[in-house]
């Protein structure tokens, strides 16, 4: 993930001194992909040769990839996954942004006491309240559905505050101007605050689509039924699914991991500011 | 504010805290006491209102209860109409053994139209148990397959049609049926589930190593001093890297095969012979012979001559240690079920230089006193409150699976046991017995007869629970704890449990 | 932010446009909160179709018993392991990508791939590399030799080693998150203020303590009081690579695997689930009071 910054320049590594440095780097990640490549090349190995060689490719297929596909039920498990994410990200834009703005912009009494109990709900475990979430879906009839699997997640203070934090930056005159002339809240939203903020929308989009994909013990417990269940859980499935092709589910890993991947090698940037949104304005 | 006073600060909330926790230090008491007074009384029995009926309960004593009082099995509801009914069946297996439930059922639809079976399988028998006492009665399917240690709560919860009903209706004969089998899953003096995947413990063995060290692959080991012989033989001659593998999990050696040992032992696991003749209150395990058989085990481990692969929550861990490519195990006790799968994986050539017919099977290792075994697997439970028409499907469908020419296909390509005798001389079962003896291990058993309470197994609400507490206990001793001191400990934990149980469904 | 004092026409339309994220957080997070505050005071049969009210000694029962007290221990082993490794690890990778070298990016992408895994996919990972009978590291010879245990009876088997692998799969699932994070923080120091120091005499060691330690402050906070929060809610990794841990004293059983772990007792009783719940609750907010009183007044936040 390559980041602008390029280091110092007084700490500018050059001639001989390279040479140790590249050393370190790659040693360093060749441990920190010890996994990665371990798992990938279990998946493309057959079946039988798992266990001969674990750290040589020495065969390759693409059938136990194949396999895990079709008896994993993986393209099922990743269309839900993909909708859930995509529906709760979308969601969480729209409501972040929405309550951002009331937070920022307007200015009615007890704005601040309901901003802080926004904040405070950050506190909440997601354990805390799983057994009851539970409960209300069920009584709801969403238990195994997209809407349970989503409509939990439809909001999030974290949201609220990252938007309220960027439409605070933006100046106080640009709305007054924007009153003159006679602009809604609405209309001022959508023309003006949204466009401006924009990178921020998409670093806080790809962190929710990422956390939404990443879930695993929601929808373990509201999505049992095999239709219904995301790759996340399904990949336990597939755990439990058998011994004759052990690699299965290193399979399973790898599919699971690749659409996570290439959404994080296209958005690189977006990510990147969102993480360090909280971290370096603190 | 100066530093200084910031760091008092925050120096005195970091030891309020501190003293916090300190002093509200462990009290020792397991969290299973929590909020209950354990010296109080259980509470009275329920009594009726004036003008209401209390639910039938089932009485404590050996006496069948009159079917009045149970739900009815309308089996004849099943009308001829157009749309086919549509029942939902919960199972929780996987592998070789769900390929076979899926042909088991497309067989069901080829053979009628007026009924269609939905699996939905729900991941293992945990998540199905789970999933099924969260349900509401509308969220719950027409079938489901809940594993043997459910039969108490399954009674309990009230929820299900006992099959005894359905089999009175519809005088389905059910003299062909294991007495054993029948027996698991009588409580009451009422058969409440239909057995339907019935399998037993049996040692697996490596059959080459037995012959590189001497021993004969056709006596197997049967009891425990048999194992330490054989251990000793096969670690000495190198034939293999130790004995016998052996797990602490809840469904194989934490938990099903303490009750196994038990059972063959003659002793009782729970009072109220087992919790057959009235709701267990106790459990009994924790005396001396339990303490001296798990023992023996742990010295096994302790000589080398067994692996202890821990929890196993896969199930296939002490199979793994047979394939471990260093230090392999030679034996190792499993349920039959994994039999079909074992094949089909060797004959896969997973493991680099054996094949399934190097592999034997024999009868489960344990005290001689009281041959046969427990069974394990599932039955098959109607659920009840739902239409007349889908209970007559689940029943028509119960009646499919447990016939003959079924139960011979599905032993046959499983390694379950047939639930009933006269499935063994149909095709496809009965090549598959001549052809490979191994699979009529288990069948024999299961087959030997017994009217001792102790060889049929608990039945104790909990038992779930117990198995788990037990998985932790037996696990930690053959880490090395003191076993007298462990079992004490789970024995008192279930004991709790039992209590708990009791005074919550009551 | 100018000071304009309170607007009451603003009330309705702050109150409809809050009104959606305060309806969802309102139903699944402050309600079941609240609803499980009282679930926490009764016990349950295993099927929750009847609670008993206990009253609130429940409360105080749960946090003294031997179980939970064990979980705190465990979590709080834990925590300690996964969060100095883990902060310092993605220090120690910022620093050396943070330099001018051909092909640094490739490296930056590779420290920070991590990031795409879940706690899923990363704990299935390493449950592959530490599989005693099946396993890669186990089977390779000479860590057999060297270290026993890798192979008999396996590292996750082992309870001395178990919470250790555990949390080293841990520390490895949020080395991306963690490189990321300082990454972007090392970028917000001025260059000018190393510049200075450089000028002053100050060698590499001295200033990476001086200046770009003091610097990353909010930075480094933030990762702690993240990671804390991660590490005290684990239950992914337990679940897929010990459920539990082996015993005795259920070495990697933490508070949140208590609440929901499969070989969890409390597993069979609501009310208890939800005591021990609360009580995470409780502990994660006083963690988090604690961190940013504590440590936020040594932050250094800049010009």
């Amino acid at each position: 993930m390559a980041t602008e910054h390029q280091g110092l320049e007084i700490d500018r590594v050059t001639g001989w001194r390279m040479a140790p440095r590249y050393a370190l780097l790659v040693v360093v990640s060749v441990i920190v992909l010890f996994p990665v490549y371990t798992t990938v090349i279990a998946a493309l190995k057959p079946g039988d040769k798992v266990l001969d060689n674990p750290l040589v490719p020495d065969a390759f297929t693409l059938d136990v990839l194949r396999n895990a596909w079709e008896r994993g039920n993986l393209d099922r498990y990743l269309l839900n996954s993909a909708v859930v994410a995509l529906v709760v990200t979308f969601m969480q834009v729209v409501t972040a942004v929405l309550s951002a703005y009331a937070f920022s912009f307007l200015h009615f009494p007890g704005r601040n006491l309901l901003f802080f109990a926004f904040l405070a709900t950050l506190l909440i475990p997601i354990e805390a309240t799983l057994v009851v979430n539970l409960q209300t879906i069920d009584s709801l009839g969403w238990k195994n559905s997209y809407q349970g699997l989503a409509v939990p997640f439809f909001a999030t203070a974290f949201g609220t505050f990252l938007m309220r934090q960027v439409f605070l930056q933006l100046p106080r005159d640009m709305r007054d101007a924007a009153t003159i002339d006679g602009v809604g809240h609405l209309g001022f939203l959508r023309h003006v605050a949204i466009p401006l903020v924009r990178p921020t929308i998409g670093a806080m989009a790809l962190f929710a689509f990422l956390s939404t994909w990443n879930m695993y013990l929601w929808p373990v417990l509201v999505a049992d039924e095999e239709e219904w269940r995301t790759v996340q859980s399904g990949l336990k499935q597939l755990a439990a699914a058998g011994i004759d092709e052990p690699n299965l589910i290193q399979a399973g890993t790898v599919i699971a991991a690749i659409p996570v991947a290439a959404v994080l090698l296209l958005f690189q940037r977006q990510l990147v500011r969102g993480l360090t949104a909280g971290a370096v304005k603190g | 504010m100066s530093a200084f006073v910031a760091r008092r600060r925050r120096l005195a909330m970091v030891v309020a805290f501190a003293a916090v926790v300190a002093a509200a230090c462990s009290s020792g008491d397991p969290i299973l006491d929590a909020g209950i007074d354990p010296t109080a009384p259980p509470p009275p029995p329920q009594t009726a209102a004036p003008g209401e009926t209390l639910p039938p309960t089932i009485p404590a004593t050996t006496t069948t209860t009159p079917f009045a009082d149970l739900p009815e099995c309308p089996v004849d509801a099943l009308g001829d109409g157009d749309n086919p009914v549509e029942v939902t069946y919960w199972h929780g297996l996987g592998g070789e053994s769900e390929e076979a439930l899926k042909d088991l059922v497309a067989g069901y639809h080829d053979s009628q139209d007026r009924v269609r079976v939905r699996l939905q399988n729900q991941g293992g028998y945990n998540e199905t148990i789970d999933k099924y006492l969260g349900s509401g009665a509308d969220g719950r399917p027409e079938l489901v397959l809940m594993p043997e240690y459910m039969l108490a709560q399954m009674v309990d919860s009230e929820s299900v049609v006992p099959a005894d009903v359905c089999v009175n209706e519809s005088d389905f004969d059910m003299s062909a049926f294991l007495p054993r089998v029948r027996s698991a899953y009588v409580t009451g003096g009422v058969l409440w589930g239909m057995p339907f995947n019935v399998s037993g413990p049996v040692l697996y063995f490596n059959k080459k190593m037995f012959r590189e060290a001497g021993l004969d692959p056709n006596k197997p080991p049967e009891t425990l001093e048999e194992i330490r012989r054989y251990s000793q033989r096969l670690v000495d001659s190198g034939a293999s890297g130790t004995g016998i593998a052996l797990d602490s999990g809840q469904d194989n050696g934490g938990g099903w095969f303490l009750e196994q040992w038990f059972a063959k032992g003659k002793k009782l696991y729970a009072d109220n012979a087992n919790g057959r003749s009235a709701p267990a209150t106790q459990v009994l395990y924790d005396d001396q012979f339990g303490v001296d058989l798990l023992s023996d085990v742990r010295k096994l481990v302790d000589d080398g001559l067994a692996a202890h692969v821990g929890a196993n929550p896969s199930g296939y861990d002490s199979f793994l240690k047979l394939a471990d490519p260093k230090r392999p195990a030679a034996m190792t006790i499993g349920t039959s079920a994994a039999l079909g799968t074992l094949i089909t994986t060797l004959d896969g050539g997973l493991v680099p230089g054996i094949t399934s017919e190097q592999f034997g099977v024999g009868p489960m290792p344990g005290p001689a006193t009281q041959p046969g075994v427990l069974l394990g697997g599932a039955s098959l439970y109607v659920v009840a409150d739902k239409d007349d028409e889908q209970t007559a499907a689940a029943w028509d469908f119960v009646e499919y699976a447990v016939s003959a020419e079924v139960q011979s296909t599905w032993a046959s390509r499983t390694g379950y046991v047939p639930v009933r005798s006269d499935a063994i001389d149909i095709e496809p079962l009965r090549t598959t017995y001549d052809d490979d003896p191994r699979f009529k291990v288990a069948y024999d058993q299961l087959n030997a007869a017994t009217e001792d309470p102790s060889a049929f197994g608990p039945v104790i609400g909990p038992l779930r629970e117990i198995r788990a507490t037990n998985s932790n206990a037996v696990g930690a001793i053959l880490n090395g704890a003191d076993p007298a001191a462990e079992l004490e400990k789970a024995a008192s934990q279930a004991n709790r449990l039992i209590r708990n149980y009791n005074t919550l469904n009551s | 932010m100018r000071d304009v004092g309170w607007q009451w026409r603003d009330l309705p339309t702050g109150l409809v446009m809050i009104a959606p994220s305060a309806l969802v957080l309102g139903a699944f997070l402050v309600y079941p909160l609240v609803k499980t505050v009282s679930l926490g005071r009764q016990r349950c049969n295993e099927s929750g179709t009847r609670c008993v009210t206990t009253g609130w000694d429940q409360y105080s029962d749960v946090w003294r018993s031997d179980e939970f007290q064990q979980a705190l221990w465990v979590t709080g082993k834990f925590t300690l392991l996964v969060v100095p490794i883990g902060l310092a690890l993605g220090i120690g990778l910022a620093m050396l990508a943070d330099r001018y070298l051909r092909g640094i990016g490739i490296f930056r992408a590779i420290f920070s791939s991590t990031v795409a895994t879940s706690v899923a996919v990363a704990s299935l990972m390493w449950f592959f590399l530490l599989q005693p009978d099946v396993g890669v590291i186990p089977n390779i010879g000479w860590v057999e030799d060297l270290f026993g245990v890798v192979k008999e009876p396996g590292l996750l088997r082992d309870p001395g080693t178990a919470l250790t692998s555990v949390a080293m799969s841990s520390v490895w699932a949020g080395l991306g998150f963690t490189f990321i994070l300082v990454t972007a923080g090392l970028q917000g120091i001025p260059a000018d203020l190393h510049e200075a120091a450089a000028i002053d005499g100050a060698g590499g060691f001295r200033r990476f303590w001086s200046v770009t330690l003091p610097m990353l402050g909010p930075t480094l906070l933030f990762v702690v009081v993240v990671l804390t929060s991660r590490a005290f809610q684990a239950y992914g990794e337990i679940d897929l690579l010990t459920d539990g841990g082996p015993d005795p004293q259920q070495s990697t059983t933490t508070v949140t695997y208590l609440v929901y772990g499969d070989s969890s007792v409390v597993r069979s009783d609501a009310g208890l689930q939800a005591t021990t719940a609360v009580w995470l609750f409780v502990i994660l907010l006083v963690l988090a009071a604690l961190q940013l009183r504590g440590f936020g007044r040594r932050v250094h936040y800049g010009d």
